[in-house]
């Protein structure tokens, strides 16, 4: 592909040696074309935090190469690395990690004191990011002060500010409420979409099937099609919400048939008067996946 | 980058405030100690300066005031006197001794002066007659302070009695007060006869002192003869030479602990904030520019505190000449001048403490939860 922003091949990632040896990625190879949204789901541990920060040259791989944007990275030293990433990457993260003593502003515009036209020529954008994300009454604010949602809004304006090619999001929805994240999906998605940003969405977030171009699913360091396709989903018999099986913790068994439920709560309903639930919709009905395209 | 340098330091302001107070503290224990030791170094040669003598002539071979004794030959101060150029020659008799009165006693250089001529006399009287008469002592006004002595009453030098007769101000410090008597007392009190310890040469109006004092070296053998800016300055170097071995040891101390206190706070600092740095080295801030924010927290709390400390002593010297008017204080520019210096290469020494750490944050951690 020779617009892709990132071209990754048969990346290997081990820690430790010896019988503590770990395989964190185990030949992946992958890329992303500009303004593309792909989502990386897996289990946990099976490698996803150890594969987004090779593609985000952060973290060196065993073996393989990463060019990002045409550059190999393994011909960069630790500084050009470091200027690679403040050019060409944004980050956003689970914790957002804001810089605490920083107003909003002054967070969103850090980044552009490692580029060469500075704090200066990126203040129009930051003005513009405030007002796109919501943000201009809060722009003064400590980052104590905000909400998580409010808080991972001005992480993506601070990943934004430099214009990168390329977002790289770890469990960007992890730490918010359902609403929050799905605000957070929506504004990943513009961003590729209407920007042409390429974006790498490491998620457990079922919802955002719907706004990725593609989703790869990481096992045991491995990008694998098979689980991705014999997915199990099931409805939740409560209030008919979908279920993912697979990573489903809160279950009960009546009548030899397994139920799945969203919550704790629809499972407690279901557990006073379980007659009234059953026969509506059918349990753990596999399906293939459908896919976006 | 520096917004969030100093930005970073308010977070906490009482903890900043309170390691900007610790390092001040070992700069005022520097700087205090320097003021002390400068103070009485210049008490030294308040002698020398205050009489204002054009040149001093003293035994050959002997170069100083305070770390040698001179005799001179009691027929010399004629033989000076009669050299060209020479208005007035006044011999002293000096040497150091112990002060004894109402239960408290002090150590003093002892003048013995010509009864009747306030030449080498004190400087400046703080009361009662300003030259000993036999059996007389004029001593410095912080002993009558001290020991409640008034006019009249009975002292003790070298174990023989003397009674006080006038009080001299500026004359007194921990290591270097003066007390007058009369030349013939103090000759019989140490029985010496027929020798001076120095002249006191006055100049012709126009005679260069240099070249007096050579000449008088020609013209009276074996004695040495010193203007008066070199016989103070040869004094002050013995007294800084003295000094300088514990005032550098002193300003060593000082700078490490100003070194560990910064840099306990610059580190402890870093700690607190493994993940901001994990999380500005992921977004691109390179490891030198962190250092460098490092080098300027620690450099701002070096400056301020160095600041906090020269104020204090701002304050304090006046206070302590008030409360305890026996510590000579002096606060020199030189003094500043390394104390300053002191506190940049602190802070810059002690922002290395921190250089481990620092390279030892891993950018993906920004990554965890
Ligand atoms: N620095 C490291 N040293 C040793 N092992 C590591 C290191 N980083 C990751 N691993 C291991 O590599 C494997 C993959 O970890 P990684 O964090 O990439 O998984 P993940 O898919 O992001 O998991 P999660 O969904 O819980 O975030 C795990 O077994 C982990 O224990
Ligand atoms: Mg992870």
């Amino acid at each position: 592909m020779t617009n892709a922003i990132v071209q990754a091949t048969d990346l290997k990632k081990t820690f430790g040696s010896g019988r503590t040896l770990v395989r964190a990625v185990d030949g992946v190879s992958l890329s992303v074309a500009a303004g593309e949204l792909v989502t990386i789901t897996g289990p946990s541990g099976s490698g996803k935090t150890t594969l987004v920060s090779m593609l985000g040259a952060l973290l060196r791989p065993t073996s393989g190469s990463i060019l990002i944007d045409g550059t190999d990275i393994s011909t960069l030293d630790e500084a050009g690395l470091s200027g690679l990433r403040a050019r060409t990457i944004g980050f956003v993260f689970q914790s957002f990690n804001l810089l605490e003593a920083l107003s909003v502003r002054d967070n969103i515009l850090f980044p552009a004191h490692l580029t060469k036209g500075g704090v200066k020529q990126a203040a129009p954008r930051a003005d513009e990011l405030l007002e796109r994300l919501d943000l201009t009454t809060r722009q003064n604010a400590l980052p104590r002060t905000l909400s998580g949602g409010e808080k991972q809004r001005v992480a993506i304006a601070r990943a934004l500010i430099n214009e990168p090619k390329l977002i790289i999001a770890d469990e960007p929805t992890g730490n918010l409420d359902s609403k929050s994240g799905q605000e957070v999906l929506m504004i990943m998605h513009d961003i590729a979409r209407d920007h042409g940003r390429s974006i790498l969405l490491v998620t457990h977030d079922q919802r955002v099937e719907e706004v990725a171009d593609r989703v790869l699913w990481l096992e045991d360091g491995a990008l694998r099609d098979r689980k991705q396709e014999t997915r199990e989903w099931a409805h939740d018999p409560v209030c008919n919400m979908r279920v993912d099986v697979w990573n489903s913790e809160i279950y009960s068994d009546y009548d030899n048939v397994r139920y799945h439920f969203c919550s704790k709560r629809c499972q407690d309903r279901f557990g006073k008067t379980p007659k009234q639930y059953i026969g509506a919709t059918p349990q753990s009905q596999s399906h293939q996946e459908e896919r976006p395209s | 980058m520096l917004k969030w340098t100093l930005q970073g330091l308010f977070l906490a302001p009482q903890q900043l405030l309170a390691s900007i107070a610790a390092v001040a503290g070992a700069f005022v224990l520097v700087l205090f100690f320097e003021g002390v030791f400068s103070g009485e170094s210049e008490k030294i040669v308040a002698m020398i300066e205050r009489t204002e003598a054009d040149v001093w002539v003293m035994q050959k071979g002997v170069g100083n005031m305070h770390m040698a004794s001179s005799f001179v030959s009691d027929w010399k101060v004629g033989a000076v006197a009669s050299v060209d150029g020479v208005k007035k020659v006044t011999p002293i008799l000096y040497l150091n001794s112990v002060i004894e009165a109402g239960g408290r006693s002090w150590i003093s250089f002892i003048v013995g002066m010509e009864a009747g001529d306030p030449r080498a006399g004190p400087w400046k009287s703080a009361g009662g007659a300003i030259v000993p008469e036999p059996g007389e002592a004029i001593v410095p006004d912080i002993f009558a302070l001290d020991a409640g002595l008034s006019i009249g009453d009975s002292i003790w030098i070298a174990g023989r009695n003397f009674k006080v007769a006038g009080f001299s101000a500026d004359t007194f410090s921990m290591a270097n007060s003066i007390t007058y008597v009369t030349l013939d007392d103090l000759a019989d009190t140490i029985s010496t006869i027929g020798a001076v310890s120095y002249l006191l040469v006055d100049a012709e109006p126009g005679v260069d002192p240099q070249a007096l004092a050579t000449k008088i070296m020609v013209q009276v053998e074996k004695v040495n003869a010193l203007t008066r800016e070199e016989f103070a300055r040869r004094d002050f170097s013995i007294a800084v030479q003295m000094g300088l071995e514990i005032v550098w040891i002193m300003t060593l101390i000082g700078g490490a602990l100003a070194v560990l206190l910064t840099g306990f706070i610059v580190y402890s600092h870093i700690t607190g904030r493994e993940r901001e740095l994990a999380v500005m080295k992921a977004l691109g801030v390179r490891d030198r520019a962190i250092y460098f924010s490092i080098m300027t927290q620690a450099l701002f709390i070096g400056l301020m505190a160095f600041a906090l400390a020269v104020l204090v002593l701002l304050i304090a010297m006046p206070t302590t000449e008030m409360l305890a008017p026996k510590i000579s204080l002096g606060l020199s520019a030189n003094a500043l001048v390394r104390a300053g210096s002191m506190a940049i290469i602190a802070s810059l020494l002690a922002s290395i403490i921190p250089v481990r750490r620092v390279l030892s944050v891993d950018p993906v951690s920004a990554f965890q939860q």
